[in-house]
């Protein structure tokens, strides 16, 4: 097969964007140790390799901490209404088809007051990564138990302690129609955060990745005992999933197989509780994409829409005079 | 011409009866074959073929009426009893369509239906909504395409390859618009993100237009515009980029390949779209230099407009290459992205001086599609082709065009159109060059002949051979020719049984092999090259013209070549034809042979070479014999039963009554639940053939290529035909047919 000339020509610019060119002017705000940073870095990482021209790069957001990284991208980004990230992105993404879209948001920005567009953008499975910031707890607002907040969680909002069970956005998201790509990463491996990230980028449809992320103020020692011990981090590989680099393989031995088509097995994993399994847990790409599916025949041009809407309108128009009918009709 | 079914009569007996010798004045002869056609409309054969609108994504372009009957009648029709009465009704309703077609009253096929329909309801004396009514409702309501309905006749190549184009066309215009407009949108929105960043849309004029109404005063515009004014950002786009993108969207948005489509858009540049369709070559020619420049600035525009929306026009690197472009840098694929041409030819109307052109058309390798339709194959009897005419032989131009080697080459006539629509639709998608030769039957000196029948008498005399070259098909001949669509592609002269009465009123057989010259005592400009003598006058000097021909030049016999021909009474004559027929029957048998070769049949050099490896094994053999005769013998009395037994076993399994499911990936019938439609033996009666039963087997499971297997598979009307894994891994699109034959194993 050959090139087209605009591809030979496109070759002939070359372009090599480093981790700054993706750092905007305003420097991070986040508390220092909070695993958000470590998600940053991977975004921009990513951004980098895969040489992401900025002006076609989209973070979209809602409310949360999490929600503050767009200001931190030097790219496009959308800092939008609380739990509405997900719908704003989705019609970036119909609009303009070319651009990548990232979605970052938090577990109460997501799970809590935006789970209904989390559902559904699961079912839309529109091409775009969205990345769950998880700490378990509101922090913006300075510690209220979120839906994600272990049960007993001591906070404001919850003084005696969580009474339910923490929801698992995992398992809900498994169980959601059209699910294509589920994953979970930590903040404290940023390699396989950043492996992660770069499947999820590459996977054609919408992509879930949820991140555990330690919230050292609100928070603290959550995950204290799984950074410290190693063993009770249960990576998942497989061909057609994560690799391991060597150097992690020393330190993680606690390794599983696991087939990202296998779906009911990724359903147990994320039903691990002393462990917390982190890979690809589900990875479908024959899921059809309601961006793809919805792509009409013809671009919506602005004259093609008032064209067809004046067509529709003829349709019933009454003309007085048979005059203007000719030279409108005509 | 054994694919025209006959349904609704039986083949009215060819009778013979005494007759007096050759009248002075010859009474118009036909071949002997004719006799049982005798009336076309009462037949259900591949006319009226339905054009099908829009089928690019159905991937049919045609479709004759009986196949669209028989599919409404699966649809809608029980298969018991009960559907009884609705498959009269729809049946007789296809023979409306087709009387109506027959006599020149072509239309839509919605608008026949609905027509015919209400004259049925009308004859039978029933109300509306009676029960005829509602049962072809409840069928057109199970009608799935629909398309304009044409007969068979001299306009027939014509339109049916206009319409291939016209499908091809709209579906480059969807990809296109697609393309182009794309493009627009996204370049338009580029001009219209830095706009609003200029002083313009910042000023109080445009902020005020941009609200509803502000009757009240209640915003003060001016103020909002300083604010707005302050925070302006400052990255405006660099005014060559501005003028760049400027000037492609004005070429894009003007460009006068493609209509507007359903919206138009109302750009004042925009111009007329050009035509692509001529009827001459030079017109074509000329039209494709007059319009270079502009589809040099079209190409242009699209390039700098895909480097533009990526943000990757860099003028240093840029500039230089579109200041020198020109028409070599023009590549196949944004050729394939504008309108092909379609030239239509017709033998004796256009000038002769156009083939020439045509050969250069189709030489360029732009894409072009010829269209050369012969009405006339035989030409005069004159020794010169007449001046108006490509001459007698237009059969050889589409051989010619193959030499070219670029192009797509198609030759059938009008009868064979529908058998050979698969290779039609790769001609017409093929992205180059493409000659389409078309025989319509429709010859003027053949009084009382359809043209449907002449049409298929010629190739079945191998006067006008079916057969298609595709370049784009594969490396090698074996992939790219195909002579599969004649009838017994493997034989000099196909061969064919004739039922006549003889005096006594008795049923009788002859076979007879249709030959060229059985093709040319039809037209009367030979009658004079033919003596035709009744039943009393056949004497032992004569002979069949294929036994003649293959005659020996020392014979020294002198013997009248003969074929079997009827008058206008349906008596059987013999009709011996003179020199100038047997010469011109003996070069197309030549032109036939050579065909044959292309296709690997008879192949003179694999001959050669099968001959060669012969003698040097016997003479091996005959070697190793010699030292040890004793075991040679022994050897040979072992072997030799081997074969036997293969046989045996072969053909009992195959003439078993009930053969199992094979293992082995063999094609098998459920022979049982053969219903005798003829539908396979039609397609290979050497692989397919009837039991004593009347019911089809495998009979010999290597005479027959996969592609008919499977086509026999899915043309079988009770689906007994499981086609099995292929034989021959080489076979050309196996892994399409697989794909059609999955349902059918």
């Amino acid at each position: 097969m050959t090139a087209s000339m605009s591809q030979c020509l496109l070759q002939m610019v070359r372009t090599d964007y480093t981790m700054s060119d993706y750092q905007s002017e305003i420097a991070p705000r986040w508390c220092s140790g909070c695993g958000d940073n470590a998600i940053l870095a991977a975004m921009q990482r990513l951004c980098r390799d895969e040489q992401l021209p900025p002006e076609k790069t989209v973070c979209v957001s809602g409310i949360g901490c999490a929600s503050r990284l767009p200001h931190y991208m030097n790219a496009y980004g959308f800092h939008g209404i609380h739990g509405r990230a997900l719908p704003v992105a989705q019609g970036i993404k119909i609009r303009r088809p070319d651009l990548h879209v990232f979605v970052t948001t938090g577990d109460g920005d997501c799970c809590s007051i935006g789970a209904a567009h989390w559902l559904h953008a699961v079912r839309y499975n529109m091409n775009m990564t969205l990345l769950l910031h998880d700490n378990e707890v509101y922090g913006l607002t300075k510690k209220q138990a979120s839906p994600t907040s272990p049960k007993g969680f001591k906070s404001n909002t919850t003084p005696f302690g969580a009474t339910l069970n923490a929801l698992n956005p995992l398992t809900v998201t498994l169980g959601i129609t059209n699910v294509s790509f589920v994953a979970q990463a930590v903040d404290w491996i940023p390699d396989l955060l950043y492996d992660i990230l770069s499947k999820a980028h590459h996977h054609k449809g919408f992509s879930f990745i949820r991140i555990l992320q330690r919230c050292p103020n609100f928070m603290e020692h959550r995950f204290d005992d799984h950074v410290r011990d190693p063993s009770s981090t249960r990576i998942l590989t497989h061909a057609n999933g994560l690799r391991l680099k060597p150097e992690l393989s020393r330190v993680y031995k606690n390794q599983q197989t696991h087939d990202p088509l296998d779906l009911g097995e990724a359903l147990s994993l994320a039903r691990l509780e002393d462990e917390i399994p982190v890979g690809i847990l589900y990875n479908d790409p024959s899921v059809p994409c309601y961006d793809e599916l919805r792509a009409g025949e013809r671009p919506s041009t602005p004259a093609l829409v008032e064209k067809v809407l004046d067509e529709e309108f003829d349709k019933v128009g009454i003309w007085p005079d048979p005059a203007d009918a000719a030279e409108v009709g005509g | 011409m054994s694919h025209a079914r006959i349904t609704s009569e039986p083949p009215p007996p060819v009778s013979e009866s005494a007759s007096s010798a050759p009248s002075a004045e010859p009474a118009p002869l036909r071949s002997a074959l004719f006799a049982r056609y005798a009336r076309l409309e009462n037949l259900r054969y591949d006319y009226p073929l339905v054009l099908i609108d829009g089928g690019e994504a159905a991937r049919t372009l045609i479709r004759p009426l009986t196949r669209i009957v028989d599919d409404v009648l699966k649809a809608a029709a029980p298969p018991d009893a009960s559907g009884e009465a609705i498959r009269s009704q729809v049946l007789k309703l296809e023979d409306k369509i087709r009387g109506q077609v027959a006599r020149g009253q072509e239309g839509r096929l919605t608008e026949l239906w609905r027509d015919c329909a209400a004259e049925l309801v009308r004859e039978s004396g029933e109300e509306r909504f009676g029960p005829i009514d509602a049962n072809l409702d409840k069928a057109r309501h199970s009608l799935r395409l629909d398309g304009r309905v044409i007969g068979c006749d001299e306009a027939t190549p014509v339109k049916l390859l206009t319409h291939a184009w016209q499908v091809k066309h709209e579906a480059k215009a969807r990809r296109f618009r697609k393309k182009v407009e794309g493009l627009i949108l996204r370049l338009n929105d580029i001009l219209k993100s830095d706009h609003m960043k200029s002083d313009e849309a910042h000023g109080a004029g445009a902020l005020a237009s941009a609200m509803a109404s502000n009757d009240d005063g209640t915003i003060d515009f001016q103020a909002l515009s300083e604010v707005l004014h302050r925070v302006r950002p400052e990255d405006r786009l660099p005014a060559d980029r501005v003028r760049r993108i400027r000037g492609a969207l004005a070429v894009l948005q003007g460009q006068p390949f493609f209509g507007p489509g359903r919206a138009s858009q109302a750009f004042p540049n925009r111009a007329a779209p050009y035509g692509y369709v001529f009827d001459s070559c030079s017109e074509a020619l000329d039209a494709h230099r007059d319009r270079l420049p502009a589809v040099l600035d079209f190409t242009m525009a699209l390039t700098v407009a895909e480097l533009e929306v990526e943000n990757k026009y860099r003028p240093e690197l840029h500039d230089p290459v579109f200041e020198r472009f020109d028409e070599s840098d023009l590549t196949a694929d944004q050729l394939a992205l504008l309108p092909s041409a379609l030239i239509c030819l017709r033998d004796g109307v256009s000038e002769t001086a156009e083939i020439a052109r045509a050969y250069e058309a189709l030489a360029s390798g732009l894409p072009i599609t010829v269209v050369i339709q012969t009405d006339d194959i035989l030409g005069t009897t004159a020794p010169e082709p007449a001046p108006n005419s490509f001459g007698a032989g237009t059969a050889r131009l589409a051989a010619m065009a193959m030499g070219l080697n670029n192009a797509y080459v198609f030759q059938a006539s009008s009868a064979n159109l529908y058998r050979m629509h698969e290779a039609l639709l790769h001609g017409v998608h093929y992205e180059g060059p493409a000659l389409f030769s078309v025989y319509s039957g429709a010859t003027p000196t053949v009084p009382g002949v359809p043209a449907y029948i002449l049409a298929a008498a010629a190739t079945e005399s191998r006067a006008f051979p079916s057969y298609s070259y595709n370049p784009a098909a594969g490396p090698d001949l074996a992939t790219r020719f195909d002579l599969s669509h004649n009838p017994q592609q493997t034989a000099d002269w196909p061969e064919h049984r004739i039922d006549f009465e003889d005096r006594e009123g008795q049923r009788d057989v002859e076979t007879l092999r249709f030959t060229f010259a059985d093709f040319a005592i039809c037209d009367s400009r030979y009658a004079r090259f033919t003596h035709p003598f009744a039943r009393e006058a056949w004497g032992v000097g004569m002979i069949p013209v294929p036994e003649w021909l293959a005659l020996t030049d020392d014979s020294d016999r002198i013997q009248g070549p003969y074929v079997l021909g009827v008058d206008d009474r349906n008596r059987l004559m013999r009709v011996v034809v003179d020199a100038k027929i047997t010469e011109a029957a003996r070069r197309c048998n030549d032109a036939w042979c050579r065909l044959q070769e292309l296709a690997g049949i008879n192949n003179s050099h694999a001959l050669r070479q099968l001959a060669e490896e012969r003698r040097k094994r016997e003479a091996a053999a005959r070697d190793e014999a010699l030292p040890a005769p004793a075991v040679a013998t022994a050897a040979t009395s072992v072997a030799a039963p081997q074969p036997d037994v293969t046989t045996t076993t072969g053909a009992a399994s195959t003439g078993a009554e009930d053969p199992a499911p094979a293992d082995d990936g063999a094609p098998w019938i459920e022979t049982p639940r053969c219903t005798t439609c003829n539908e396979c033996v039609q397609i290979n009666k050497e692989l397919f053939a009837y039991n004593e039963n009347r019911q089809a087997y495998i009979a010999d499971p290597d005479a027959g290529t996969y592609r008919q297997l499977v086509e026999a598979a899915e043309s079988c009307q009770v689906s007994i035909i499981h086609p099995g894994k292929p034989r021959h891994p080489d076979e050309p699109n196996l892994a399409d047919l697989l794909e059609r034959a999955a349902p059918f194993n």
